[in-house]
C-alpha cells in the first residue's frame, strides 16, 4: 500500500514535468513527434532508475559517511554523467538493438534536470533504498506519461489553425498548461 | 577539507578510469565527422533542436538530414565550423537552395475552398489535398511558416516565392511541404533535373526537347525581369540567341492558347530576352559549381557538344571541346545561313560558353588528328561524341555527279566557310526540309535568276518550318511539288543542264494517314537548270571509326543509319565511357533536340564520373505528355492576334545576307507575354473574368 | 573591442533573451516564478554561476582537453552552484528555502552549459564575462517579468524583496479576489506560453 501511494503520488500528483517543473527543455524539444516522445520516455525510465540507485548509494555511504554533504551537487552530476556515458557505450557495443531505440536519447538525459531533480528529491525526502528505487521508477513513468500525452496532443495541434504568434512553442506551453490543469485533479487522491 | 578533496579526487578518478576503459572495450566505429560536428555543437544536450541530445543532432547533420545551423544555441563560429566539416560553406561547395516547382496554379477555381483547414499538411492529411491538381501547391504556406530565415514568402498569386539571398538551404520548407513541390536543391541538381511525371508542367514545357520552363520565363518577361528570364532559359539551354532565331518551336504546337486562339509566340519571346542580354552590352554572370577534378572531352562543337560542355562545366567538371572545323558552332554555323543566324550573334553566344572556362581546340578531326587512345592518354575520364550528321544522302539517280551538282549540307558548309564555288544562273534544290529552304534562300541572295525547289509531295507535307516556306515564297522561289527527280541531264562537257523529274499524284492514304505520292507514267518533265543541289537528309559520317587506330573503337556500335547506338534515355553508347547526343545519336533533328540531348548526356556523364549507375531519370517524361494537362478546351479566352514577327521587307533582303527576322519591340513582347495563359498541369489563366475564388 | 563587448552584452538582453528567444532553461522559469522576488533571486543566482563559470571556462579554455571538456565544464559549473548554495543559505535563507532544489539544479540548466561550450570556450575572459552578464541579466529580467505577471494576477501582490509585498491589490480594491490559477503549476505554463506569443509579435531584430 505504501508503494501504491508512492506510485500515485509520483506519477500523478507530483508529476515531475507538470507539477515539479523538471525536465521541461526535452519536454518541449522531443514532444514534436510521438516516435521521439516514446523513445525519450523509455530512456528516461532506464536512466532515472539507474541514477536513483547510484546517487542514493553515493549519498548514503560516501557523502554522509565522510560528512561532505555539500559536495552533493558536484558528485551527483559527475555520477549521472559518467553513468549515462557508460550505459551509452555499453549499449552501443553489446545491445545494438536497444541502443538504436534508446541510445540517441541517453546523452540528452545527462543534463536533464528531471533525472538530477528526482535524485535530489529522493535524498531530501529521506527515502530508504527501496523507496528511492520505486520513487525514481514512478517519477520516470510520470515523465513518460506526460510526455507521450503531450506529444499526442501536439501532433493534433499541428493540424489546427493557430494564430501566428502562438505557433509552435507558445501554443505548446499553453497546451502543457491545460494538461497540467487536468493533473491537478489528482490532488487529494492520497 | 581533506575528506572533501580526497572524495572529489576519488570519484573523479573512478569516473575517468571507468569511462576511458569502457571507451576502449565498447569501441564501435562511427563516421569520424559525427564526433567532429558534435565537438562544435553547444554540447548542452538541451534538446532544443528537437533531437535527443547533441550526438543525435550531430548524426543527423552528418547524414545530411539537418542543416549545420541546427543547434539553436550554437555560436556563429560553431555553425561555421560545422559547415566547414560538412563542406557546405558557401566558399567551398555549392549551397543548396530552396526552389519552388509549382507556380502556375493560381487559377484552380477551388483555390481557397479549404473548409477552414489552415495548413497544407492538414489539408493533405485530411482531404488528400483539395486542389483539383493532384500534384500542385496547396498554397496554405506551410513552407513559409517553416522557414526560420524569412526566405520564403507567399507571392501575390498564392504561391511561395523563395528569396535566394536569404535561403541557407536548411531544408525546413521541403520537409514541411506535403506535396514535394518546394525542394531544396543544389545547382547541380537543378541543372540536371529532367521532367518527371509528377512535375507541375505546362504542355509547352513538357514538349520542349530542352525542357525549358517556358511559363516561368514568360512570366519573368511580363514582370520586366529580363535578366531572370535569360537565367531561366540558361538553366536548360545555353544557346538562347541561336534557338530564338532558328528553333521551329514545337512547344508552340502544344500551347493551350492555340486550342481557342493562336498559340503564344514563345520563341520570339525567347529571342527578345536573349537579344536584350546581348544588346545590354554585358553578359549575365553564369554560376558554376566548384571543381570536381574530373575531365571530359567533348568531340564536336555543335549545339549538342556546346550544350553538353556548358552543363558539364556548370556542374563543376573540366571540359575541352575538339572541333574539326575552324570555328565552333557546328551545323548552326556552317549549315544555317547568315541571314537566319548572323555569325556575329553566334560568336557572341559561343564566347559566353567558353568564358566559363572551357577550352576549345579547333581544326582537329576525330579519328585523324586525334583518337580515343590519345584522349585516354591525356587523362579524360569520359568522352562525349556530338559529331553531328554531316553526310548527305545521295539521290541515287543518274547524272548526280555531273559538274554543277551538289549536296545540300556540303554546299551550305562550303559556302559558309567562304570557299569559292562556281554558281550557275538557274538552280533546282531537291528536298522539302529546312536545309533545302536554306539552300534556295541562299541561292536567290547570290543573284541567281531562277531558283526551284523540287519536292515529291505537296506543300502541306513539307517538313520545313512554315515561316521559312512563307519567306521563300515571298522571296520568289518557285515551288515544284509532286515531282520525283529521275536524272540529271548533262551536256557533252559533263556539265549539268537540266533536271528531269516524274510528276506524281497523291494516291491512297498510307499507314501514317498521309496520302502516298505515286508516279504518273510518262509524265517526265525537264527543268532547265545548271545547278542541282540535293538536300534530302543526312547521316553521321562513320569514317572516324575506321580511321581511329585504337582497337577499342571496334566496340562502338552504330545503327543502320550510321548514328551512334545509344540508350535514348541515358545516351550512353556501347562503350561505357562514351556518350553521345544530337544528330550523331538521333539522325538529323532540331537544334533544340541536340541541346536537350547534350544536357541529358551531361547528366549521364556526371553519374558515370561519380561512379553511380547510369540510369534514366525516374518517371521520366521524355517524349511523353501528362495526359491530364492536355486539356482540349479553355474557357474564357478573348481572341487576341499573335504578335507578328517583324522582318526585313523582301526588297531589302534579296541582295544581301543581312538577318531577315527581327526582334519584337519591347511593348509588343509584353503584349505577347500577356497572352500566355500561364498553364500548369491543369491550372490556366485566361485573360477574361474567369471566376477565381479568392 | 568596446563595441563588440557591448554587442555581446546586449544580445542577451534582447536578441538572445534566454527563456523567450532561445526557449531554454525553462524549468526554473516555470517553477520559481510564483513571485517576483523568487524569480529575481533565481535569476541572480544563475547570473552568478553564468559569469563565474564563463570566466573560469574561458581562462582554462586552452588547458582543458577537448575530449573531456563537457565533464570539466560540468564540474566547474557544479562548483559555482555549490558556492551559490552556500551564499544563499547564509545571506538569503528564506529565498534558499523557496527555491529549494532548483538551486542545485542550476548545474543542469542548459543555458549555463550552453554558454560555456558555445561562447566561453572560444572567447577571451573579458568577452566571456560580458556574455555571461548579458545573458544572466536577460534571464533575471525575464524571470522577474514572468514572476510579475504571475504574482500580480495570481495573488494580486508584487513582492520585490524581503517577503513583504510592495504593492497589494487588496489595498486598492478591498474585495479583490486573486486569479489563483496563475500561481499554480498550470498557470506557469499558460503564462509563459502567452508571454512567448507576445514576444513573437515583436521582431527580434
Amino acid at each position: 500500500m505504501e508503494y501504491f501511494e508512492l506510485a500515485i503520488g509520483c506519477i500523478f500528483i507530483n508529476n515531475i514535468l507538470l507539477a515539479q517543473f523538471l525536465g521541461n527543455c526535452p519536454f518541449l524539444g522531443t514532444s514534436k513527434k510521438m516516435e521521439t516522445a516514446v523513445g525519450m520516455s523509455m530512456a528516461v525510465v532506464f536512466v532515472m532508475v539507474m541514477a536513483g540507485i547510484f546517487t542514493w548509494t553515493v549519498d548514503t555511504y560516501l557523502l554522509k559517511g565522510l560528512g561532505v554533504e555539500y559536495l552533493r551537487t558536484v558528485s551527483f552530476i559527475l555520477v549521472i554523467a559518467s553513468l549515462v556515458q557508460f550505459v551509452e557505450m555499453f549499449l552501443k557495443k553489446s545491445i545494438p538493438g536497444l541502443y538504436a531505440g534508446l541510445g540517441i536519447f541517453l546523452p540528452l538525459i545527462t543534463t536533464n534536470c528531471a533525472v538530477m531533480g528526482a535524485c535530489l528529491l529522493n535524498i531530501s525526502k529521506e527515502y530508504s533504498f527501496m523507496q528511492a528505487l520505486a520513487a525514481s521508477f514512478f517519477y520516470a513513468i510520470g515523465f513518460g506519461l506526460a510526455l507521450i500525452l503531450f506529444a499526442g496532443v501536439r501532433e493534433r495541434i499541428n493540424l489546427a489553425r493557430v494564430p501566428k504568434a502562438l505557433q509552435d512553442t507558445s501554443i505548446g506551453l499553453v497546451t502543457a498548461g491545460m494538461i497540467a490543469l487536468t493533473f491537478t485533479a489528482f490532488k487529494g487522491m492520497v | 577539507m581533506l575528506e572533501a578533496l580526497l572524495f572529489m579526487l576519488g570519484i573523479g578518478a573512478l569516473c575517468g578510469i571507468v569511462l576511458s576503459l569502457s571507451s576502449k572495450v565498447f569501441y564501435v566505429y562511427e563516421d569520424p565527422r559525427i564526433a567532429q560536428v558534435e565537438n562544435n555543437l553547444a554540447g548542452a544536450n538541451c534538446g532544443g533542436c528537437g533531437f535527443a541530445g547533441c550526438s543525435a543532432a550531430a548524426e543527423a547533420i552528418v547524414s545530411g538530414k539537418e542543416a549545420p545551423s541546427l543547434c539553436i544555441i550554437n555560436s556563429k563560429e560553431g555553425v561555421e565550423a560545422v559547415s566547414r566539416i560538412m563542406g557546405v560553406d558557401a566558399g567551398s561547395a555549392e549551397p543548396p537552395m530552396s526552389y519552388n516547382m509549382c507556380e502556375g496554379g493560381n487559377r484552380a477555381a477551388d483555390k481557397y475552398h479549404y473548409m477552414g483547414v489552415s495548413s497544407c499538411k492538414a489539408m493533405a492529411v485530411v482531404f488528400g489535398g483539395k486542389r483539383v491538381c493532384g500534384v500542385g501547391c496547396i498554397g496554405l504556406g506551410d513552407c513559409v511558416k517553416a522557414c526560420k530565415f524569412d526566405a520564403v514568402y507567399m507571392g501575390p498569386d498564392g504561391h511561395p516565392v523563395v528569396i535566394d539571398e536569404k535561403c541557407v538551404g536548411c531544408g525546413a520548407c521541403q520537409k514541411s511541404c506535403p506535396k514535394d513541390i518546394i525542394e531544396v536543391k543544389t545547382l547541380t541538381e537543378k541543372l540536371m533535373k529532367f521532367n518527371q511525371k509528377h512535375d507541375p508542367l505546362a504542355p509547352c514545357a513538357q514538349t520542349c526537347p530542352a525542357e525549358i520552363n517556358i511559363p516561368r520565363y514568360i512570366n519573368q518577361l511580363k514582370n520586366g525581369q529580363y535578366k531572370e528570364a535569360v537565367q531561366t532559359i540558361r538553366m536548360r539551354n545555353p544557346l538562347p540567341l541561336a534557338c530564338g532565331r532558328v528553333c521551329p518551336h514545337p512547344c508552340e504546337n502544344e500551347c493551350r492558347r492555340g486550342v481557342e486562339d493562336e498559340p503564344v509566340s514563345i520563341n520570339q519571346l525567347k529571342r527578345f530576352v536573349a537579344d536584350y542580354e546581348m544588346n545590354s552590352g554585358s553578359r549575365l554572370p553564369i554560376t558554376c559549381a566548384p571543381d570536381t577534378g574530373k575531365k571530359v572531352a567533348v568531340i564536336g562543337g555543335g549545339p549538342a557538344g556546346l550544350s553538353c560542355a556548358f552543363f558539364l562545366r556548370r556542374i563543376g567538371h573540366q571540359v575541352d571541346i575538339f572541333e574539326a572545323m575552324p570555328k565552333l558552332g557546328g551545323i548552326i554555323r556552317y549549315g544555317i545561313p547568315e541571314y537566319r543566324l548572323p555569325k556575329k550573334v553566334l560568336d557572341w553566344e559561343i564566347q559566353g560558353i567558353l568564358d566559363l572556362g572551357i577550352k576549345a581546340f579547333t581544326h582537329v578531326r576525330f579519328g585523324e588528328d586525334f583518337g580515343l587512345g590519345s584522349l585516354m592518354a591525356s587523362g579524360y575520364n569520359a568522352v562525349f561524341m556530338g559529331i553531328g550528321a554531316w553526310k548527305d544522302y545521295a539521290l541515287g539517280i543518274e547524272g548526280e555527279d555531273l559538274d554543277g551538282c551538289y549536296k545540300g549540307i556540303d554546299w551550305l558548309q562550303r559556302f559558309s566557310s567562304g570557299q569559292e564555288m562556281k554558281l550557275g544562273k538557274t538552280a533546282a534544290v531537291v528536298g522539302g526540309g529546312n536545309s533545302a529552304i536554306d539552300c534556295v534562300r541562299t541561292l536567290i541572295r547570290l543573284g541567281l535568276e531562277k531558283v526551284y525547289i523540287v519536292y515529291r509531295r505537296t506543300r502541306n507535307e513539307m517538313p520545313a518550318n512554315e515561316v521559312e516556306i512563307v519567306a521563300a515564297e515571298e522571296e520568289g522561289i518557285e515551288f515544284v511539288f509532286l515531282a520525283a527527280p529521275t536524272r540529271v541531264i548533262g551536256d557533252d562537257d559533263g556539265k549539268a543542264i537540266g533536271l528531269e523529274y516524274l510528276k506524281m499524284e497523291l494516291g491512297e492514304p498510307d499507314a501514317s494517314g498521309r496520302r502516298r505520292p505515286v508516279p504518273v507514267e510518262g509524265s517526265e518533265t525537264v527543268l532547265d537548270v545548271d545547278m542541282v543541289i540535293s538536300a534530302i537528309s543526312q547521316a553521321p559520317d562513320p569514317s572516324f571509326k575506321d580511321k581511329d587506330p585504337h582497337t577499342r573503337m571496334d566496340d562502338l556500335e552504330l545503327t543502320r543509319w550510321n548514328t551512334i547506338d545509344s540508350d535514348p534515355a541515358t545516351l550512353q553508347s556501347s562503350i561505357p565511357y562514351i556518350f553521345t547526343g544530337g544528330d550523331a545519336a538521333t539522325g538529323p533533328a532540331l537544334v533544340v533536340d541536340a541541346i536537350g540531348g547534350g544536357r541529358r548526356a551531361a547528366r549521364s556523364i556526371d553519374l558515370f564520373l561519380k561512379g553511380e549507375a547510369v540510369v534514366p531519370p525516374k518517371d521520366s517524361l521524355q517524349n511523353k505528355r501528362i495526359h491530364e494537362s492536355i486539356f482540349t478546351s479553355v474557357e474564357g479566352i478573348r481572341q487576341i492576334k499573335r504578335a507578328k514577327m517583324p522582318e526585313l521587307h523582301v526588297d531589302q533582303r534579296l541582295d544581301s545576307m543581312v538577318e531577315v527576322d527581327l526582334v519584337l519591340p519591347e511593348a509588343e513582347a509584353h503584349r505577347e507575354a500577356d497572352r500566355c495563359l500561364n498553364c500548369c498541369r491543369i491550372c490556366y489563366d485566361p485573360d477574361t473574368d474567369f471566376p477565381i475564388a479568392k | 573591442m568596446a563595441q563588440s563587448l557591448a554587442k555581446e552584452f546586449t544580445k542577451g538582453l534582447w536578441a538572445e533573451l534566454p527563456p523567450f528567444r532561445l526557449v531554454l532553461g525553462l524549468c526554473p522559469v516555470l517553477a520559481v516564478t510564483k513571485t517576483v522576488e523568487n524569480g529575481l533571486g533565481m535569476g541572480i543566482a544563475t547570473t552568478f554561476v553564468l559569469v563565474f563559470s564563463n570566466l573560469l571556462v574561458s581562462m582554462l579554455r586552452n588547458v582543458i582537453p577537448t575530449k573531456v571538456r563537457i565533464a570539466c565544464y560540468i564540474v566547474i559549473i557544479a562548483t559555482f552552484v555549490t558556492i551559490v548554495e552556500f551564499l544563499a543559505q547564509a545571506f538569503a535563507y528564506p529565498l534558499f528555502l523557496a527555491l529549494g532544489i532548483f538551486i542545485p539544479l542550476i548545474v543542469v540548466n542548459c543555458i549555463v552549459l550552453g554558454r560555456a561550450e558555445a561562447f566561453a570556450s572560444k572567447n577571451t575572459p573579458v568577452m566571456a564575462i560580458a556574455d555571461g552578464l548579458g545573458i544572466g541579466i536577460g534571464f533575471t529580467l525575464s524571470l522577474g517579468a514572468i514572476g510579475l505577471v504571475r504574482e500580480f494576477l495570481g495573488a494580486g501582490t508584487i513582492t520585490i524583496w524581503g517577503g513583504t509585498p510592495v504593492f497589494d491589490m487588496t489595498s486598492v480594491f478591498a474585495n479583490f479576489q486573486p486569479f489563483g490559477f496563475m500561481i499554480e503549476a498550470p498557470g506557469a505554463f499558460v503564462a509563459l506560453g502567452l508571454m512567448l506569443a507576445v514576444m513573437n509579435l515583436i521582431p527580434s531584430k
